[in-house]
């Protein structure tokens, strides 16, 4: 059981985070961290690989200056081995460009399975992993909330509004996993110390026979034409208790037909 | 080394996430419940695999022992080094933990640091295999009783703890007080002095390993104290407990240095292990000042603006400075191979303590009425800091060490 999962490197939101005033991005050029929404992925993966009694998982990922900090975190969490692609040119990629280029170097893994997180918590396009699916030509389920394997292949539990949908997919696929599927082991002690050892491939788009013109700016869709400071929230309506406060409380979640 | 390194930093982020998630929610219980810290750290074993690597650990080291007992190896060669004895892995843990609450270092400390390693530095194979792999799994509880009510920077002096022979075996008497682990421990190294109708004075210090519910051990409830409440401090009290030669450690009377020099090695360990306490305090009582000079208003502006804050934060960061560079040279002289002297050790104790409790002090003065409430923790902080001047050797007693060293006097 071979499982690949993407996962994204990602400025620390513990710290304010800076728009690039040139082109309105994210700056990523500090240390970045495992994207907390990718840590699912890969001990979902970890987990569909130790139940199938065997196999490997292998992150991919894209991120600028060969940062590997965050892919050493999922490697300390138990992954194997990592696919880093990193190149100047890669800077202002879109959604597409991105799924181009991860499907890219998850060919060359040749995964029975392929997770992603819904979304990153950066970006939230939450558009790569079924663009991955459709420039690979693999089936795509979203919103994965249970997987397991069986023999006529992936059973998956997909999240809906209601409640959840029982999928049956062949395998090879590309699943996009929730929050709530699993919960993330932290690095064991020996598992921080391994993950130091533990191969790294770093290409570039040339070493995907993918051309300069095809991402980045040059490449993407899309422009961010301006960037708006989000409104600040309005203050609540204080009430003060007289004894009948409860009333109101009643009367506002009503009013929200919550109860 | 002048800063921390990618897999330290992720060892403290995966500590930090682990430490917010399942002992911050518990810390009421812990420091004002009588909630033992034992449970949450052998979760906190389990893991991040501390456990296993113990058990791994203490493995290779036996076998090697077995292997120069049976005169297949030089004994000579060193044991084969665990893998990533990196000695940062053991303090970053202390660091952080420290940070929320001091005294599970102290609890944690005391079984598998002290207990463990004064069987594992005298004991014989047999004894290690006996009672050594749990303490450093914390399956089970360690406490090393030195302290009594009348001796304790004047440890062997003034000891009153005594063992007699009976036969084979042995009778133990005494009482001992400040044991942390006492009340719940289930492993105790016992020290005393050998009674053979001699002087007090020229008698042997022995050592020897009791077992929870041994007839006339008595372990006390835990005692009321000002700080470091998630660590469990008590009496134990022997009325003729009656041992085997097997819990004699190292099963000989023999002792080098009438067997004050292996308790003396303890007590270097143990200072070394201050500093990376104090800088867990300093840390968080600076983060958490900082924050608070931020936010704080008064006469209209933030109070990090006037200059008295101001010198607070800054004394507060050379001491963060100075405590985090001799935490950094204990990694790095571990790492070459090299031990401390004895001044030395002492030196980073008395520097490190006297640090944690000035800056946690300062940080309760800078957070004001807040700072003196239970809600703000940098009061429990400033409690529980005061006992690394107190415990492991007094200032007064490590400012001693360091000048009879000075003036080239011989130790004691």
């Amino acid at each position: 059981m071979k499982v690949a999962v993407c996962v994204k490197q990602i400025p620390d939101p513990a710290l304010p985070g800076e728009l690039d005033p040139t082109d309105n991005t994210l700056k990523r050029d500090g240390k970045l961290i495992l994207d907390e929404s990718d840590s699912y992925g890969v001990e979902l993966a970890l987990q569909l690989v130790e139940a199938a009694g065997g196999g490997s998982v292998t992150l991919v990922s894209m991120a600028p200056n060969n940062e590997v900090s965050g892919l050493r975190t999922a490697l300390a969490m138990g992954a194997d081995d990592a696919v880093l692609i990193s190149d100047d040119a890669l800077s202002g990629t879109d959604a597409l460009g991105t799924a181009k280029v991860l499907a890219a170097a998850i060919g060359r893994v040749e995964p029975d399975l392929v997770l992603a997180g819904v979304e990153s918590s950066d970006g939230y396009t939450g558009t790569v992993p079924e663009q991955i699916a459709a420039v690979m030509g693999l089936p795509s389920v979203g919103f994965a909330k249970k997987i397991e394997i069986g023999d006529d292949g992936l059973h998956i539990e997909r999240q809906t509004e209601l409640g959840y949908d029982d999928v049956v997919c062949p395998m090879p696929a590309v699943v996009s996993v929730t929050a709530g599927v699993v919960e993330p082991r932290y690095p064991s002690f020996k598992g921080i110390m391994a993950a130091k050892k533990k191969p790294v491939d770093q290409v570039t788009i040339a070493d995907l026979g993918i051309s300069a013109d095809q991402v980045g700016w040059a490449g993407a869709r899309q422009e961010i034409v301006s960037v708006t400071e989000a409104e600040a929230r309005e203050a609540g309506e204080v009430i003060e208790d007289d004894g009948e406060g409860y009333q109101r409380i009643v009367a506002f979640l009503e009013e929200l037909k919550v109860i | 080394m002048y800063e921390w390194a990618e897999e330290h930093e992720m060892l403290r982020k995966a500590m930090k996430d682990f430490i917010e998630a399942e002992i911050v929610p518990i810390r009421d219980d812990l420091e004002h419940g009588d909630l033992p810290p034992y449970d949450v750290l052998r979760k906190m074993f389990r893991t991040f695999g501390m456990d296993e690597m113990a058990r791994d650990s203490f493995a290779r080291r036996i076998a090697h022992e077995e292997a120069v007992a049976a005169g297949e190896v030089d004994p000579d060669e060193k044991p084969p080094g665990r893998p990533g004895g990196d000695p940062a892995f053991t303090l970053i843990p202390t660091i952080e933990l420290c940070r929320h609450c001091p005294g599970m270092v102290t609890a944690m400390g005391v079984s598998m640091g002290l207990t463990a390693s004064a069987i594992s530095s005298k004991g014989t194979i047999a004894q290690k295999k006996r009672w050594v792999p749990e303490l450093l799994t914390m399956e089970k509880i360690g406490a090393w009783a030195i302290t009594e009510p009348n001796s304790g920077s004047d440890a062997f002096g003034s000891m009153l703890a005594t063992a007699r022979r009976d036969g084979d075996e042995y009778i133990l008497n005494g009482s001992k007080t400040f044991i942390t682990n006492g009340p719940y421990a289930d492993t105790i190294v016992f020290i005393c002095k050998l009674n053979e109708g001699n002087d007090p004075a020229d008698r042997k210090v022995l050592s020897f390993v009791l077992d929870r519910g041994m007839p006339g051990l008595e372990q006390s409830p835990p005692l009321r104290k000002m700080g470091m409440h998630s660590s469990p401090t008590g009496e134990l009290f022997l009325d003729d407990v009656r041992v085997g030669r097997d819990r004699l450690i190292g099963e000989t009377e023999d002792v080098p240095a009438g067997g004050r020099s292996g308790a003396k090695a303890t007590f270097q360990q143990e200072r070394a292990g201050v500093a990376a306490m104090a800088l867990g305090i300093i840390e968080q009582c600076l983060e958490q000042s900082v924050q608070y000079a931020r936010d704080r208003r008064q006469f209209g502006q933030r109070i990090g603006d006037f200059q008295l804050i101001q010198q607070k934060l800054a004394f507060m960061e050379v001491a963060r400075m100075n405590v985090q560079n001799l935490v950094f040279r204990t990694i790095e002289m571990s790492k070459a191979g090299r031990t401390m002297t004895f001044a030395e050790a002492s030196a980073m104790k008395l520097y490190s303590a006297r640090m944690a409790t000035e800056v946690a002090l300062e940080a309760v003065q800078l957070h004001g009425g807040n700072g003196y409430m239970a809600e703000f923790h940098v009061e429990q902080l400033a409690r529980d800091a005061k006992v690394l001047q107190i415990y492991a050797g007094t200032d007064e007693i490590q400012t001693v060490a360091i000048a009879r060293d000075l003036l080239g006097k011989p130790e004691e």
